[in-house]
């Protein structure tokens, strides 16, 4: 018998084929909208299209009469029913120390709309077609008001007010750090940079749109859709509809088309379509246009910040000082002010021994849709700041970046590691990484090719980024249950979710490991709240606690089986023992098989749950090189090489976290540039569509250098695992951007080149080489 | 309602459609073959593509009923009859070129179509020829190494 040979080829550390492909590569995947229960209705929402009015009336008449129209619906009505708006944001304080308060986040406007797209009733028909026709027969009378789209303006006296719980626009502030040590490093600093950094707004833009389906039977109501946190779901429908309770609601999720984060919300029309499913005992389905999610899915960024680095005479830094200004939207979610007056600051000294601080960051109300966790959540941005510092101190003291960055990295023997933000690093060798990255992109051998590509008349610039950052969600503990059924499958029931990172194949290899059956008799089971609740998946956490989780779970259920075991082999328990799919008593041939012995107990299963939790969130870290070549006549960049080295500790499954550090890389190498949501002074969403709106296309950088350093396993989960969904496109943005300013200023720009702004757009990089930087970047006084 | 007849992965199929019906929706909502997606409203993500006639088409720019008297080939279609899974389908899977396989079905289609005209594609012909896909997850690399690890699994079938 060769099954524990070959059983093995499919644990962790093994490359595999995903078991979530045979399915979605023939499309029989099953989204949300796949499911198409007979009689279901279609909802059509009626939005703002101006970005800040006085509501003065909305008349149904026209609609409600029109063929197929089952029901419209206004804020006032869903008033009178009693449905609450979604928990507001909070956990913020004001600059006077009073607690922060937001708008409330209605799901249909009452009174005021406060950003474009902005739902202010809503049709359902018995077809899509019917309720498109209804929704533009709605006749909605917006007297518009002035609106504000940025946070400057947002700050400048006289600006347009979005809500009277925020004086002057100033929702939340929050500071961290020692200011008056930080004051005075920087009086005793040799040196001293400044760089203004916008970190603009961005899309998610996973390519499913946002869907739902909700329906009621025998009482209770169940909701469908394409999330990633269906407890939280749950937990927030229950919150907002009038008389459910967690018993009365199931949340259901199916395939997810991407999340990026996007998807941890309940939005508010996700509650209006169970309202509706509710009040008309009929399956109700919203399905998202593209433009609806531009308009009203959270969007991730948008921090603008005047950063500042002080350092000795040797090239140590002193002290970071950051004032920024997060624009959270008009009707902010908790998340959007948390990410950036809390996550991000967590690895603002990020793997450099920075001796002290000092950031001050507001949150300012536009009238523009909320923001939210977008992949890196924070992380991005601060990474950004503090890797766009290096350079600018590198090029200040003449010192090539690379070993500016080396004399400040925190060293092996410092772990564990309590940073000036309080945050401890349990492990990290990064001296180490920079090494292996710096010779994976062959460093010394820049001049060179710097030259060639100017024999072709192209300008060349290399750009250095080595980071970290912090994974987990301060979410560390997870439950699985584990089902050995009659028929031969092992089942895990999570309640993290799947959404394309691959989680159900890495769950599936460590149940390998420990029940040594082949892989196609593992199934992972998520997405139901009815036998799993918990955080969800987000902030790169699913692996280190569910995957840790699955793994005690599975142990759980072999240790479960040898009583059982025993008693169908007339043996003693202390006698038996597992191997690959099979108990055995010690020292005889007696035995039995796994299913075998599951098909004999009487609930034609054997069944355990395990759970694990981390002691504290993981640091993944990493080294990212990028070379780019820009055209000088048009401005053109490319990146034409990127070399990474990542420490994620322990790796599961080599050619998904491959994919994941690659594809995130991609995703940072769009912020830098082509990704821009872009709102005109009004407050108009000019960038509503993939015309407008430039994600990355196929004719993108393709050859990526991508290697992992596993020496250095993470202390404080029992799989030795770090987060990686994030980790490349942190990465990515500073070490894209950090190689078109070298460009740049090796053209002939200097230190001026430091000015440009993303994302680097052919007509960015060709107005910069030419001395253009835009209008000087405003920031607000304070 | 007008009668549409075309072939559908194979098979003669008659049923109808409203002049305005596209033919995602009829695929999707009439004909339940839901492997074909909808990403956006303005024909850029191609989630959507299927195989009109062998070319590829994106089915939210096309009215059903232009598919009349035609052949339609779509995401389900593709496996042969025994289930074995089409040599683009299998590189797919075998280089990890898809995540949360959303656009999996348009990527694959749009592939199809490329080595069928052209079977040793160059890496620039493979980029161009899925210019109009767009994939959020994957960063493209994987899905490229795929389109030319299936060149070479056909061009071996045909030898």
């Amino acid at each position: 018998m060769n099954a524990p040979t070959e059983a093995a080829r499919f644990g962790s550390g093994h490359a595999v084929r995903r078991i979530e492909d045979p399915a979605l590569v023939q499309g029989q995947g099953c989204f949300t909208d796949d499911v198409q229960p007979a009689g279901q209705l279609f909802v059509r929402f009626v939005r703002s299209s101006v970005a800040h009015g006085r509501i003065v009336g909305i008349d149904c008449a026209e609609a409600l009469a029109m063929p197929g129209v089952v029901a419209v619906y206004t804020g006032a009505d869903l008033e009178a029913a009693g449905v609450k708006p979604l928990a507001p944001a909070g956990g913020f304080k004001q600059a006077d120390g009073t607690p922060m308060n937001p708008p409330p986040k209605r799901q249909l406007a009452l009174g005021t709309v406060r950003h474009v797209g902005e739902a202010v009733a809503a049709v359902v028909a018995e077809t899509r077609e019917a309720a498109r026709a209804a929704a533009d027969a709605v006749l909605l009378d917006i007297e518009a008001l002035p609106a504000v789209a940025d946070a400057v303006a947002a700050l400048a006296a006289g600006a347009p007010q979005v809500w009277e719980g925020a004086p002057g626009n100033l929702l939340a502030e929050a500071r961290h750090g020692d200011a008056a040590a930080t004051e005075a490093a920087f009086a005793a600093a040799a040196h001293r940079v400044t760089l203004v950094i916008v970190n603009q707004r961005l899309a998610p833009s996973p390519l499913e749109p946002r869907s739902v389906l909700a329906e009621v039977a025998e009482g209770r109501l169940t909701v469908r859709l394409s999330s990633q946190m269906p407890t939280g779901v749950r937990g927030g429908l229950v919150h907002c509809l009038p008389g459910q309770s967690v018993d009365s609601v199931r949340v259901l999720v199916g395939d997810v088309g991407g999340g990026f984060g996007m998807k941890t919300a309940l939005y508010p029309e996700d509650v209006v379509t169970a309202f509706a499913a509710l009040q008309l005992q009929r399956p109700v389905k919203w399905q998202a246009e593209r433009v609806e999610d531009f308009l009203t899915a959270v969007h991730g960024r948008d921090l603008l910040s005047r950063a500042e680095m002080a350092l000795d005479a040797q090239g140590r830094v002193l002290a970071l000082r950051v004032r920024s200004w997060a624009n959270v939207g008009a009707t902010p979610t908790g998340a959007g002010v948390a990410i950036q007056l809390l996550i991000g600051p967590w690895v603002s000294t990020s793997i450099y021994d920075i001796p002290t601080l000092s950031l001050h960051i507001s949150a300012v109300l536009t009238h523009t849709a909320a923001t939210g966790a977008y992949r890196g959540a924070g992380r991005p941005e601060a990474i950004y700041t503090v890797e766009r510092l290096m350079d600018a101190a590198a090029r200040e003291m003449g010192i090539d970046p690379a070993e500016l960055r080396r004399r400040n990295m925190l060293r092996p023997e410092q772990m564990p590691y309590k940073s000036p933000m309080g945050q401890t690093y349990d492990s990290g060798r990064f001296e180490q990484i920079l090494d292996q990255g710096l010779a994976l992109a062959d460093w010394p051998g820049f001049d060179a090719r710097r030259a060639a590509s100017e024999a072709r008349g192209l300008l060349r610039g290399r750009g250095i980024a080595t980071f970290l950052e912090w994974t987990g969600g301060n979410a560390l503990e997870e439950n699985v249950a584990v089902r050995v059924t009659a028929d031969g499958f092992i089942e895990l029931t999570s309640a993290t979710m799947a959404m394309g990172q691959g989680i159900a194949t890495s769950y599936a290899q460590l149940t390998v490991d420990v029940f040594g059956v082949p892989i196609d008799r593992i199934r992972i089971l998520q997405g139901d709240t009815d036998r799993a609740n918990g955080f969800g998946s987000a902030g790169s956490r699913s692996l280190f606690t569910g995957g840790a989780a699955a793994f005690v779970a599975s142990q759980r259920a072999v240790e479960a089986g040898k009583p059982l075991a025993a008693e169908a082999l007339e043996a003693g328990v202390a006698d038996i023992e597992y191997a690959a799919g099979r108990y055995s008593v010690a020292g005889t041939d007696l035995g039995i098989g796994l299913f075998e012995l599951a098909q004999r107990q009487p609930g034609l299963a054997i069944v355990a749950d395990g759970g694990a939790k981390a002691d504290a969130p993981t640091w993944p870290n990493g080294c990212h090189v990028c070379e780019v070549e820009i055209d000088p006549a048009t401005g053109e960049t490319k990146v034409v090489a990127y070399a990474s080295v990542n420490d994620i500790g322990r790796i599961v499954s080599p050619v998904i976290v491959r994919g994941q550090v690659e594809g995130g890389a991609v995703q940072g190498i769009g912020q830098a540039l082509c990704e821009r949501v872009v709102y005109d002074a009004e407050g108009q969403l000019l960038s509503a569509s993939f015309m407008d709106y430039a994600l990355p296309h196929a004719d993108g950088f393709l050859g990526f250098k991508t290697a992992f350093d596993q020496s250095i396993p993470c202390l404080t989960n029992r799989l030795g695992a770090k987060g990686v969904g994030e980790l490349g496109t942190i990465g990515a943005t500073p070490a894209v951007v950090n190689a078109v300013v070298d460009a740049l200023a090796h053209a002939g720009q200097g230190r001026a080149a430091e000015g440009v702004q993303m994302p680097l757009t052919s007509e960015t990089v060709w107005r910069a080489l030419r001395g253009d930087y835009g209008a000087a970047d405003k920031l607000p006084v304070g | 309602m007008p009668d549409l007849h075309f072939h559908l992965n194979g098979r003669a199929t008659a049923t109808e459609a409203e002049p305005a019906t596209l033919l995602v929706h009829l695929l999707r909502d009439t004909l339940g073959l839901t492997g074909t997606h909808v990403g956006c409203d303005t024909a850029q993500c191609g989630a959507c593509t299927v195989l009109l006639d062998g070319q590829a088409v994106k089915s939210c720019s096309v009215l059903a009923l232009q598919a009349q008297r035609r052949t339609v080939t779509t995401i389900e279609g593709l496996a042969g009859p025994d289930g074995r899974l089409h040599p683009v389908q299998e590189a797919f899977v075998a280089c990890h070129g898809l995540q949360c396989g959303f656009c999996t079905p348009g990527m694959v289609m749009a592939a199809t179509c490329l080595l069928n005209e052209t079977p040793q594609p160059s890496e620039a012909q493979v980029v161009h020829a899925l210019e109009g896909n767009l994939c959020r997850c994957t960063g493209y690399v994987n899905i490229v190494a795929a389109v030319q690890q299936a060149a070479t699994a056909m061009q071996g079938e045909r030898a």
